[in-house]
């Protein structure tokens, strides 16, 4: 077999569209791949205007792509993570997809013939495996992204992307020169609390709890659980006055809920810290730190209250 | 890590090379876009993979990062990036000569930096005697891990990065766009062989 | 007949292409200048018949170097050689007084043609 034997018996083996138009958009050429697929007789095809024989092409887009090729003389592309597809073929996957035509990557590329005159070459690959599986993977990642976020009970930001808030907050409002304040409490006497009402009780406190506190907060406050039985909250520009009005409101809604537990009514209390980043702080851990000693105090002092970090007492005393 | 340790003499071909390259390419260009592009000398410099990506990374907000894979003859092939900040989507569309809702803003960012990489190189390979095949162009999202998982990925060590920065400006429209050669050693070797014929020719 | 030749160009492998696809001639005595700058005051001292002009240079760039040569009435035969083709750049060159636009990397026999045409060969 001669060189251009081999050629053309391999380019009608091909599990891939060739497809070649000359500069009038003409086609000069078509594998039996794409007569298989696109389910037209070649008679119909050869000769004729491309956009006659496949009416679905985007013309003005398709021939803007084909003049790049012949001006620049170079290869260009289109994925289906762009176009799905730009010819209807049917794709022929044993699974079923969103779509019944094939996803495509399309390639362009340029040949001289020896005439002198240009003719473009497209390439169509099926790729709709590729498209169904990523668009499966996408979906699974997302999914998996938001879980790693979300505490499975409260549905509120868990610990660590809680954590990676802060930071992000906390160089922000360094950067900007912005303020922040950091709540965090904690529900009183809570052991107690799963003891009596088994832990079942104890969870669905925990659960409204998130939810009372939910709706208290703005769009831009960032809540998470911190503990077993300890909350965080993130204020972004927000002053020690603001986080104090915040923080006492939070504790009132606490001490007012009422828990509807199997044939009980749950009340429970909570020991509230408060804080707002300051000069000394170097780092976000800093302000965590401050914010938990803070709450450390509510408790020492009986529970159900509101308590400062000391180096801002004297702030306060002076406003 | 190697370097590229090129001589005077070979430092200035491949300047040369590549400033050729250049004013091809923007011939090319301006007669495509159908305008006039302001061209300056192109600045090459060696940069370690590892202070590229902290530069990629470091700009959250404006990047828009697309990769495409080169390769030629002779072992000599790579990766393209191209890190381009758009002003104005509106506008490039109508760069392209498409409507502004024609096509997203992604594919218009991918379809202009195809461009622009494979006009250049394809014109920085004939000067080598050389031909470029292409990979399809990929738009990488413009976070830190995207791109260097991404050059993570790359089957070969990426020890040294060719940054050629391009500035491209086209009348009533102007962005920059930095386009960065990955180059693997191998590749390296065979530019510098590459550089070594055309100055023996001297 | 043997005419004074400037070559101007930041590239050394740039001036190297030009002084060996000129006849032996015209490259024996030929002097170089590094960028625009240097190129005027060599203009500036000496006599030169012809300048082979670069465009993108430092300091002073060719468009630069055709201004100035025309605001001071000095006039050898320009010929620019550049990388950068485009239309616009062919013409402006050329409405500053330059004889031809060539195209980089220069040929020998484009070169030569050019000569012959201004009378140089």
């Amino acid at each position: 077999m001669s060189p251009n034997d081999i050629c053309t018996d391999i380019t009608n083996k091909l599990n891939t569209g060739v497809l070649i138009i000359d500069n009038q958009y003409n086609i000069v050429f078509w594998n039996r791949y794409l007569e298989i697929h696109a389910n037209k007789k070649t008679d119909n095809v050869i000769g004729h205007n491309l956009f006659l024989v496949f009416p679905e092409l985007p013309q003005k887009w398709l021939k803007r792509k084909v003049e790049s090729v012949f001006q620049l003389n170079s290869q260009s592309f289109c994925s289906w993570e762009q176009r799905h597809h730009l010819f209807e073929l049917q794709h022929t996957r044993p699974i079923s997809t969103n779509s019944h035509f094939m996803a495509q990557n399309c390639t362009f590329l340029p040949l001289e013939r020896k005439d002198g005159s240009d003719n473009v070459c497209i390439l169509i690959e099926d790729v709709t495996d590729v498209c169904h599986y990523q668009s499966m993977l996408n979906k699974t990642l997302e999914e998996l992204a938001q879980a790693n976020r979300i505490d499975g009970l409260t549905q509120i930001f868990n610990r660590k992307h809680w954590e990676e808030c802060l930071e992000k907050e906390f160089s922000r409002a360094r950067r900007y020169q912005h303020g922040l304040a950091l709540i965090m409490f904690d529900l009183d006497h809570f052991k107690l609390l799963n003891d009596t009402y088994g832990h079942l009780g104890g969870d669905l406190v925990l659960i409204e709890t998130a939810k009372v506190i939910s709706s208290l907060l703005r769009l831009g406050d960032l809540f998470g659980r911190y503990g077993g039985e300890e909350f965080a909250i993130i204020l972004p520009n927000t002053d020690i006055v603001g986080a104090l009005d915040v923080a006492e409101r939070i504790r009132l809604a606490i001490s007012k809920n009422v828990i509807n537990f199997q044939e009980s009514e749950i009340k429970v209390t909570a020991s509230v810290g408060v804080a707002v980043i300051s000069k000394e702080d170097n780092r976000h851990e800093d302000l965590i730190s401050n914010t938990d000693l803070a709450l450390y105090d509510a408790k020492a002092s009986g529970r159900n209250m509101v308590c400062v970090a000391k180096q801002l007492v004297e702030v306060i005393k002076i406003e | 890590m190697s370097e590229l340790n090129l001589n005077e003499d070979q430092q200035d071909c491949l300047q040369e090379i590549i400033n050729v390259a250049m004013g091809q390419a923007s011939d090319q260009l301006a007669r495509y876009l159908d305008t006039f592009v302001y061209l300056k000398v192109p600045s090459i410099e060696q940069v370690s993979t590892l202070s590229l990506i902290e530069t990629l990374s470091s700009n959250e907000n404006s990047a828009s990062v697309v990769s495409q894979g080169f390769f030629g003859y002779e072992g000599i092939r790579g990766e393209a990036l191209l890190v381009y900040k758009p002003k104005d989507s509106d506008r490039l569309a109508d760069l392209l000569g498409y409507e502004p809702d024609e096509l997203s803003v992604e594919e218009q960012i991918i379809d202009l930096s195809s461009i622009l990489t494979t006009t250049f190189l394809n014109v920085f390979a004939k000067q080598i005697d050389n031909q470029m095949s292409y990979s399809a162009p990929r738009l990488l999202a413009g976070s830190q891990s995207a791109v260097s998982d991404h050059l993570a990925q790359q089957s070969f060590n990426w020890d040294l990065a060719l940054k050629v920065k391009i500035t491209y400006q086209v009348t009533d429209y102007s962005f920059n766009c930095d386009m960065i050669l990955f180059i693997p050693e191998s590749a390296i070797n065979n530019i510098k062989a590459v550089i070594d014929r055309i100055l023996e020719e001297f | 007949m043997s005419f004074s030749v400037l070559v101007c160009d930041d590239s050394n492998m740039a001036r190297k292409q030009v002084l060996r696809s000129l006849p032996e001639q015209l490259s024996a005595n030929a002097q170089l200048a590094k960028n625009g700058q240097e190129a005027v005051e060599l203009l500036r001292s000496q006599q030169f018949d012809i300048l082979f002009l670069d465009l993108t240079m430092p300091v002073l760039d060719g468009l630069g170097v055709l201004q100035a040569l025309k605001d001071e009435n000095i006039t050898p035969a320009i010929f620019v050689i550049s990388a950068d083709i485009q239309p616009e750049m062919q013409n402006k060159v050329l409405e500053l007084g330059a004889k031809a636009f060539l195209r980089k990397p220069v040929q020998l026999e484009v070169l030569n043609t050019n000569l012959k045409n201004h009378g140089f060969i």
